[in-house]
């Protein structure tokens, strides 16, 4: 079992992805782990944090070039696995197999882009169809997405979720009481900790002028810290130039992993590495060189445009 | 990362592509230059939102990219910069733009301390590029004025940009695709500003787009073509047609076009389904006689 596994898991770091009876399969055996996890998983230190990857898989190897192979090295991703890259069914089920194979080793959270309806606008739906053909990989892999948890939390100090805080929670043991396994909604407690965003300009809660969406100001973030007894909130969601950011007093801080977004945004990437102490160090990293992607460069073709 | 041009043609065209790093080329008395950069850093993007008086602005700004286009006997340069772009932002401050889960979110019970912010979150801009006049010293006669800038006028035409002839396909010795800014709405959709550039041994041509969908409300085209026909190279004219284009996906949907946001991912392919609001073409006759 654990071998056939162990083959997949090779062949997913070659970025080949796997039949579809291998995905059904792997994804109910995730299923089966991912339904006892806590809507908080506790995550114990020392452990690397990972922000948004969306579907950049070289990169995401050189991720773990910088941070150490799984299970060496233990990992808490924050979500986004998906969308916007050339390769999320290999960036998802890499990661999902890492799961299965060490279970205590990897945790993996959700982010908004694990959803049915943002993935089938921003591109893992059609990736899916692409490589396979058909949806069922897509249904395999959003049926699992509603089974991850939404937050974790390391050694019961440091409070880690994809996007922020929501006016609904106060407490960690609200979120703890979340049936969590469903579609993303568009309102409510789930929808604001995978989409909302810390913001300077605000104090307290702010409302996006899209007329969805909160954000939240430093006081916001200075009563859950301390209403919680925790140190601060590692959170992802946003793109960061230099890899990561703190916000509010060092009360929060944004983890961002994709470098050269969207294969040109020139941005820089980073992990959080936590010792057994607690005690932060950042690694950032560049993009993977060229060469080292399986596809070769992408020029702008001359094109006859009017 | 260059492009392949074959040399007997740019030759034949009296072209030279740059050859200092710059990617470019010097072609009938016009320099044509693009640069791709990175987005701007945290500094540099604080320092922009000093400058535009904003809290406000484009997630992606690729803030030292550019596509100049100089014509060199008479200092006239035409370009692409997405600070011009978000001044014109600024400028016309749209009223936000509400997206579909907006109406149950009014139905929430607000926190009591609630701030709602206001501003174009869209970064829809009336940018059709910014023109100057660079007079070198050695060139000026007093000597002393070395760099001088001023507005050129654009007046209203009648002429229009030659499509066919544009459709025709005659060699490319140089073609180049410039983002401006970019924003993701916080996966509500795409804000977009690009500008791309052909060359041709007959004249240059570029298109400055700038493309919205915000998911489920709204599809936003604004296009600024500018064609040169090489000629006369002392007094070149550019014409500038301008196209706007909107709808609602509500207005799509009533003529039967689907209306999930995954069906306009390329606004090239669904532009002719976007009514025009707003047409003009302009000229500018550039004169190395002044």
């Amino acid at each position: 079992m654990s071998s056939d596994l162990d083959r997949q898991i090779e062949q997913l770091k070659k970025c080949e992805p796997l039949k579809e009876s291998e995905v059904k399969a792997l994804c109910l055996k995730a299923m089966e782990i991912l339904v006892e996890e806590s809507n908080v998983q506790r995550v114990d230190a020392p452990v690397t944090i990972c922000g948004d990857i969306h579907g950049q898989f070289y990169d995401m190897k050189e991720l773990f070039k910088v941070g150490g192979d799984c299970p060496k090295t233990n990992y808490l991703f924050l979500g986004d696995f998906v969308d916007r890259g050339f390769y999320s069914v290999e960036t998802f089920l890499l990661l999902l197999a890492l799961k299965v194979r060490y279970p205590d080793r990897i945790t993996l959270i959700r982010g908004n882009h694990e959803s049915r309806q943002i993935t089938q606008v921003y591109g893992f739906y059609d990736e899916c169809l692409r490589k396979y053909g058909s949806v069922n990989v897509w249904r395999y892999c959003t049926d699992i997405f509603d089974y991850l948890s939404l937050s974790a939390l390391i050694e019961n100090k440091i409070f880690s979720v994809h996007g922020g805080l929501s006016p609904a929670i106060s407490t960690l043991d609200q979120i703890r009481t979340i049936d969590r396994k469903q579609e993303v909604p568009h309102d409510g407690a789930m929808c604001d900790l995978l989409w909302s965003d810390p913001e300077d300009i605000v104090d307290g809660w702010g409302l996006s002028p899209r007329g969805a969406g909160f954000l939240f100001g430093g006081s916001v973030v200075s009563s859950f810290n301390h209403a919680n007894n925790i140190d601060y909130i590692c959170r992802a969601h946003q793109l960061v130039m230099e890899g990561y950011k703190w916000m509010f007093n060092n009360q929060i801080v944004t983890v961002w992993s994709a470098p050269n977004y969207c294969y040109r945004c020139g941005n820089v990437a980073a992990i959080l590495e936590l010792d057994e102490n607690l005690n932060k160090q950042f690694r950032v990293f560049d993009a993977a060189p060229q060469e080292s992607r399986g596809t070769p460069a992408k020029k702008p073709a001359p094109d006859y445009f009017l | 990362m260059e492009v392949e041009v074959d040399e007997k043609e740019l030759k034949a065209a009296g072209a030279e592509l740059f050859s200092d790093g710059r990617r470019g080329l010097r072609i009938h008395g016009w320099e044509i230059e693009t640069r791709n950069r990175s987005i701007l850093n945290s500094s540099t993007h604080e320092l922009w939102e000093k400058k535009l008086e904003t809290c406000h602005m484009p997630e992606m700004i690729f803030g030292e990219s550019c596509l100049v286009l100089k014509h060199v006997k008479s200092g006239t340069t035409i370009h692409f910069n997405a600070f011009d772009a978000l001044i014109g932002w600024k400028k016309e401050a749209l009223p936000p733009v509400e997206v579909p889960a907006a109406a149950q979110w009014k139905f929430r019970c607000k926190p009591s301390e609630q701030v709602i912010l206001d501003y174009d979150y869209t970064f829809t801009t009336p940018y059709g590029g910014s023109e100057t006049i660079t007079l070198d010293a050695d060139k000026h006669e007093g000597g002393e004025v070395s760099k001088e800038t001023c507005n050129l006028h654009w007046e209203d035409c009648k002429e229009k940009i030659d499509v066919v002839a544009l459709a025709s396909k005659e060699p490319i010795l140089f073609y180049d695709e410039v983002v401006l800014y970019e924003d993701e709405l916080a996966d509500n959709g795409v804000s977009l500003l690009t500008v791309k550039v052909r060359v041709m041994p007959s004249g240059w041509f570029l298109l400055l787009r700038f493309w919205l969908r915000v998911d489920g409300v709204l599809m936003r085209l604004r296009d600024t073509r500018m064609h040169c026909a090489f000629g006369d190279n002392v007094n070149p004219i550019i014409l500038r047609e301008s196209c706007w284009r909107e709808a609602t996906f509500q207005a799509l949907a009533a003529k039967g076009y689907p209306s999930e946001a995954a069906a306009y991912n390329d606004p090239s392919i669904i532009s002719q389904r976007l009514p025009v609001v707003m047409s003009k073409t302009q000229k500018l006759k550039v004169s190395s006689n002044m």
